[in-house]
């Protein structure tokens, strides 16, 4: 293998030959340019796999024939072999995705190019300290030089600012190498282990190399100057700044920090976590896409170095973290810098114009994936080794930091995503064949990391996992018609279950049941779609893949990773609402908080363990075990909308399309459901100061029940009210799981059941409803009964089984729940569940009144009934909830009987006809047979007194001998229940949405105040560098 | 308990008594309340010949067939409830359909016949029923919270939902019924009571004196024939329900015949002494008093 030094030698020969060129030769030079970065990749690539699966080992490269610290040595690790290809192929892709500019500015410019690219290289491998010095001057005038070839106005300014602070920068890097060598009397990095405990200015010496490189990281908030960069220089060379000097500067700090002996590492971890969270707050009040994407790079860097900080706490890990993190972050950074080169406009929502092409939607929802850290990338198994590593070693508030600052970067990165998908597109991007295959290859380079990171790794490898593949197999047939994709995700779902079914425990199975043919159900009504439908199925595979790796997952790890997959299938699925971008958003930052404590519970329960097993949860430390509780009972409660975490419930399943509400609605809160329950089955109830926190979960799903059920019978939007109402459906199987016995669970399970049957048939009707009408309101609607009866009688079957009203099997549910409280002490809540009861009637009869009842309006007599396709399920919901309602026992006994392993007490007793508890009897047959021989006695008494009914029109009602004026002003159903409203009206005060109003506002506000720093004004950037150092020094001389 | 065809035989006679005992009783005491107002009130058969009017007459229109099932499904909603409650205690035959559920049962089915009037009434598309709806459901259900929660303390009380078997826990002489193990679960179950009776201070659902608002607006003839069918039994059953939980049940006849018209004639005397509540306020009203009685009733237990 050729020497990788030969990699500096390329780049400083090239370039010296194309000083050498002709002027007018430019397309010659910029060949002999990608030619020199090919070779200079290749080289490095070599050596990546020569380390990496040849296992060979560390390759030391003297110079001048003599042995360091006589001579330069350099050395070539994994590490730097990784950093090496990172650099070089980002120099490579820029010069070829920056050719017209290159062609533009000649021969020099690309001789600036590779010296940038050679001087990286030099930082990676050298471990010289002054030859350290050499490079980083070499890459400071090189970066100058480049800034230079952007189009942008500003670009001037900012390489002058630039190489202003990197001045600064020097001098201190230099007088500390000049301690350094006064101390050890060497150069060599290596003769530098723990300096900083030598005599002779070594702490000084420490100090002024350290600030230097770590300034070089561009530590919030002596950073200006490089945000002024990334904004300003051409994309194509930002994303060497982002991918390659980012990673050379931290190389570079990773080498010295032997040095710096243990001091060193609480302030590494200090300005790094500082700098994450405070430039993720920065990046919060961005509306510039490069500049968001510098403060992106700014924080992910900071979490490098964190990392780096905690290097001793991570020990195996480190590089399993760290690595992780710098090539998911190099991958993603270059990859959104070349898309915004695509992209004409500035402002975030300028890059809707990305939408016209789905396979640069494709590749910019890879990048952004790979920042937050969303499976299967490799920030995915970084994240989740660093949180275990980091609260393995007592970290808690280290684990905090990391999480607040990921959800925060989570929330201006999705929603310049939201933007992206949902803003006006004015025009399709104009992309060349060439720019194209550049960012895809990007991203596809990003999902090979992943499957490197998932091979390498202690955990399981998510690309491996069938269900996930088979998801992703959606999206290589995207070019199919959504008709013929739809059979295919039908027999997907299908084929799985039969695939699977012998191996399920009755809990499992339950779920599955309605996650796989359930959803196979619901994906009829997509059949209605015409076109293509690009992105709908691999986002529902996607959620459907989760959903079914969840309920068979043995380890944490594999728990959360489905718990992850789960969630961004649903969060691209809820996205393609018309209106739902803000509610997208909400949701999806609500479940990556929720799945942010899931994490730091599972952790906290490991002790750090990579392989946990769900079971061993049961073994917590008693200590432990509460607070285990609370972080994972609190994740599942973001995804089941409990209170005061519910508020991005209503607009998400509300805005989402027809087929895709019942989805999300009927299917996937039962994965917090489905959590919960095993939460509880591992751990029990433990208790907190003496409160057991089930007690806690009755409060939450009571009150939940209540709020829920009270502010559904006050929306005009149907498809709100069947939002809100699930929100208090939760809030009951909650409470049902919170009793903590048989019964209870056994409600909670047919909740489960009846909930998807009867949510997902409810949202269809409603659905197909509001495309007939073109309206979701329900006052504009009324009468519709004859014109759409099909759609009536699901929603009369539908808010019969909801309201429990016997016959139907609503009412097993309601029976099962008294049953269930007679046991429980809990008596407090139960008032609040008992409050909350009744008002479902309310919405109910609301609903089905205001759409088919009342008056028909004059725009809707010509309506038919609701597309076939989405009828289709509605029917076979009906069917099975009339024959359910007859036989329960089919579903039931055996669930009922598997319960009776966790909760041997006060189970049923199947008696025949009749079902037997402790305290009461139930025969849904008699029941069945004496209210339909009952109903059809009278319905016949009437036939025969009045069969010769008349039909008479509409305004022919009884009206103090006027006649109605128009369906508008007779339709009684806007604010139809005022008398209510004045009542307990002030039960609706919005307290959840105010506080995370507030909670928002305050981070917006804290960004606005923080970035009046940044000024734009040299000096002042100049000033922050120097007060930066003054303060290091007084709080490491402070620590000292 | 089981099915056996006699039953059927029973019921009907079961149903034949409470029909004729609630047009006489019902008619006695608007007498009664007529009378308090220095009327002189109806005559004691009138309520069967209004009944028979409503039968017989001959003008006949439906809206729809939901309007049309409107009163099917409230007059099944009574007699519904009648019979899955045992009407006389000790009794196996009288017990009627019990066997089928229990308490809760019957505490849902109570919404069998409300949501089906109510799907009728908004058929007709008069805008008075669904006023008179929207009144209706804000109302009820407000009533009903003091109501469920004292009922669940009794069933917490004597740990049952068998409505049999809470009626056999309070024999043994008048201190034994719940009304006084269990004082305040009763008061609030009673202020339930009056709430559901549609008489005053609760009785601007209907409200009949003015103008013809509420559910049944739209409804005549035979429609509204089986609705009065319906206003005679339906109290009477939800009285049943009463008498059974909180005031030692009846095990006979006659004392069922004095227990239902002593509890009717209580929501009588407070009709006819209060004004009418606005909606709000009822809802506001049972809030206030009837939910607190009823947790301390919970709490007592």
């Amino acid at each position: 293998m050729v020497s990788a030094i030969s990699i500096i030698a390329i780049g400083l020969g090239a370039a010296f030959l194309l000083g050498l060129m002709r002027e007018g030769r430019e397309a010659l030079a910029h060949a002999l340019t990608v030619l020199a970065l090919g070779a200079m990749s290749a080289v490095a690539v070599g050596w990546l796999w020569l380390l990496g699966p040849g296992g060979a080992a560390v390759q030391e490269i003297t110079t001048a024939g003599t042995m360091p610290p006589f001579a330069i040595n350099l050395r070539v690790g994994l590490t730097e072999a990784v950093a090496l290809v990172m650099i070089t192929l980002a120099g490579l892709a820029s010069a070829l995705h920056m050719r017209a500019v290159l062609l533009r500015m000649g021969r020099r410019a690309m001789a600036v190019l590779l010296i940038a690219v050679m001087a990286l290289a030099g930082i990676v491998m050298t471990r010289d300290l002054f030859n350290l010095f050499v490079f980083f001057e070499l890459a400071a005038i090189s970066t100058g030089g480049m800034v230079l070839l952007s189009d942008d106005e500003d670009a001037l300014g900012a390489g002058f600012k630039y190489m202003i602070v990197a001045q600064i920068v020097s001098i201190l890097l230099l007088i500390g190498i000049i301690f350094a060598y006064h101390a050890t009397g060497s150069l060599n990095i290596d003769d530098m282990g723990g300096l900083a405990a030598m005599g002779g200015g070594a702490a000084l010496a420490v100090f002024l190399v350290v600030a230097a490189l770590v300034l070089e990281t561009k530590p919030f908030p002596a950073n200006g100057w490089a945000l002024d960069i990334y904004q300003a220089a051409h994309p194509g060379f930002s994303a060497i700044l982002s991918a390659g000097t980012g990673t050379a500067a931290l190389i570079a700090v990773d080498k010295f920090a032997g040095a710096g002996g243990a001091a060193l590492a609480p302030v590494l971890t200090g300005l790094g976590l500082l700098t994450f969270v405070a430039a993720n707050l920065l990046g919060l009040a961005q509306t510039n896409d490069r500049r968001l994407l510098g403060y992106s790079s700014v924080a992910q860097t900071g979490l490098i170095l964190a990392v780096i900080g905690q290097r001793e706490a991570l020990g195996e890990s480190y590089l399993l973290i760290a690595g992780g993190l710098l090539v998911g972050h190099a991958i993603a950074k270059a990859g959104l810098f070349w898309l915004s080169g695509l992209v004409k406009g500035r402002d975030l929502t300028d890059w809707a114009t990305l939408r016209r092409s789905p396979l640069l939607v494709f590749a910019m929802a890879t990048f952004l994936a790979m920042l937050l850290g969303l499976p299967p990338f490799p920030g995915f198994y970084a994240k989740w080794a660093l949180v275990h590593g980091l609260v393995a070693s007592g970290g808690g508030a280290l684990v905090a930091l990391v999480l607040i600052g990921a959800l925060i970067e989570a929330g201006y990165l999705l929603r310049w995503f939201g933007f992206t998908m949902k803003r006006e597109a004015s025009e399709a991007v104009a992309s060349t064949p060439a720019e194209l295959a550049l960012v895809l290859a990007v991203a596809l380079a990003g999902w090979g990391a992943g499957w490197i990171w998932g091979e390498v790794g202690p955990y399981e490898n998510l690309l491996r996992a069938p269900a996930l593949l088979l998801a992703l197999a959606f999206l290589l047939l995207d070019w199919l018609p959504a008709r013929v994709k739809n059979v295919a995700a039908i027999a997907a779902l299908i084929g799985g279950f039969a695939a699977s079914f012998a191996s399920y425990d009755p809990l499992q199975m339950i779920f599955a049941a309605i996650i796989m043919p359930g959803g196979a159900v619901i994906l009829l009504a997509s059949f209605y779609e015409h076109g293509r439908r690009v992105g709908f199925y691999p986002s529902a595979m996607l959620m459907f893949a989760g959903m079914a790796m969840l309920i068979v997952a043995q380890s944490s790890f594999g728990f959360f990773a489905a718990w992850e997959v789960l969630t961004v299938g649903s969060y691209f699925l809820i996205l393609r609402g018309k209106y739902s971008e803000p509610h997208a958003l909400s949701y999806v930052l609500f479940s990556l908080g929720g799945a942010f404590a899931i994490m730091a519970g599972f952790a906290l329960a490991s002790g750090g363990m990579a392989n946990f097993t769900m079971a061993a949860l049961a073994q917590v430390p008693l200590t432990l075990a509460p607070w285990v509780f609370i972080l994972l009972a609190l994740g599942f409660m973001t995804k089941t909308a409990a209170i005061g975490l519910h508020i991005w419930l209503p607009g998400a399943h509300a805005e989402a399309e027809t087929d895709v509400s019942p989805m999300v609605s009927g299917i996937l809160l039962k994965a917090g459901l489905f959590g919960l329950m095993v939460l509880m089955l591992q751990m029990g109830s433990p208790s907190l100061y003496g409160v057991k926190l089930t007690y806690v979960l009755l409060w939450i799903g009571a009150l939940t029940a209540l709020i829920g059920n009270l502010i559904a019978a006050f929306q005009e939007d149907a498809k709100r009210l069947l939002a809100y109402s699930s929100i208090g459906q939760m809030g009951y199987a909650i409470f049902g799981i919170a009793l903590m016995n048989h019964l209870g669970w056994l409600m909670a399970l047919m909740f489960v059941i009846n909930h998807y049957i009867y949510k997902s048939m409810l949202f269809l009707s409603v659905g197909g409803v509001a495309k007939r009408t073109g309206t979701r309101l329900m006052y504009k609607m009324g009468g519709l009964i004859a014109l759409m009866p099909l759609s009536f009688i699901a929603v009369l079957i539908g808010i019969i089984a909801m309201s429990g009203v016997p016959p139907l099997s609503g009412f097993g549910g309601r029976w099962i729940f008294y049953n269930a409280i007679m046991e429980s002490d809990a008596r407090a809540p139960m008032i609040v569940i008992f409050l909350s009861g009744p008002i479902a009637f309310l919405y109910l009869f609301r609903l089905i009144h205001s759409i088919f009842l009342g008056q028909l309006k004059d725009e809707n007599r010509r309506l038919r009934e609701a597309p076939f396709w989405i009828v289709l399920p509605q029917m076979l919901y009906t069917a099975f909830l009339l024959v359910f309602a007859v036989v329960p026992g089919l579903a039931l006994r055996r669930v009922d009987g598997y319960l009776s392993t966790i909760f041997p007490e006060h189970g049923l007793n199947w008696d025949g006809l009749t079902i037997r508890s402790d305290y009461g009897y139930w025969s849904p047959v008699s029941v069945m047979a004496v209210t339909v021989g009952i109903f059809a006695s009278v319905l016949l008494l009437l036939v025969l007194l009045n069969h010769r009914a008349q039909k008479v029109k509409q305004f022919n009602i009884v009206y103090s001998a006027e006649r109605p004026f128009r369906p508008e002003t007779t339709h009684f159903a806007w604010n139809f229940f005022a008398p209510y409203r004045k009542a307990l009206g002030f039960l609706l005060a919005p307290l959840a949405t105010t506080f995370w109003d507030g909670v928002t506002g305050s981070l917006h506000g804290a960004a606005d105040f923080l970035r009046r720093f940044y000024t734009g004004d040299g000096q002042h950037y100049a000033y922050h560098v120097l007060g930066f150092v003054l303060v290091l020094i007084l709080i490491v001389g402070g620590g000292l | 308990m089981d099915f056996q065809w006699i039953k059927v035989a029973y019921a009907l006679l079961t149903l034949f008594i409470v029909l004729n005992y609630g047009l006489l009783m019902t008619a006695v005491i608007q007498k009664m309340g007529a009378r308090a107002g220095r009327r002189y009130g109806i005559r004691v058969y009138q309520n069967y010949i209004d009944l028979l009017k409503n039968y017989v007459l001959r003008s006949k229109i439906t809206h729809g067939y939901m309007y049309y099932l409107g009163p099917v499904f409230r007059l099944t909603g009574g007699i519904g409830l009648l019979l899955f409650v045992p009407t006389i205690y000790g009794s196996e035959m009288w017990a009627n359909f019990s066997f089928s559920g229990d308490l809760i049962l019957a505490l849902y089915f109570v919404f069998f016949g409300t949501l089906g009037m109510a799907l009728g009434a908004g058929e007709s598309g008069h805008p008075l029923s669904a006023l008179g709806v929207s009144r209706g459901l804000s109302q009820v259900t407000s009533a009903e919270l003091p109501f469920a929660i004292a009922v669940f303390a009794v069933a917490l009380q004597y740990q049952t939902l068998s409505v049999t078997e809470i009626v056999a826990a309070q024999q043994g002489g008048v201190m034994s019924w719940t009304l006084f193990t269990n004082p305040f679960a009763v008061a609030a179950a009673m202020l339930g009571f009056l709430g559901s009776m549609m008489r005053a201070p609760f009785d601007v659902v209907l409200a009949p004196q003015e103008i013809p608002i509420g559910p049944p607006t739209e409804f005549h003839s035979a429609y509204l024939a089986l609705l009065q069918t319906n206003r005679n039994i339906f109290p009477v059953a939800k009285i049943v329900i009463y008498m059974n939980l909180f005031f030692g049940g009846a095990a006979s006849w006659p004392v069922f015949g004095i227990k239902v018209f002593l509890l009717y004639l209580v929501s009588a005397f407070v009709g006819v002494a209060f004004p009418r509540f606005r909606v709000e306020q009822s809802v506001r009203f049972f809030l206030i008093w009837g939910v607190p009685l009823a947790i301390v009733g919970l709490y007592w237990v």
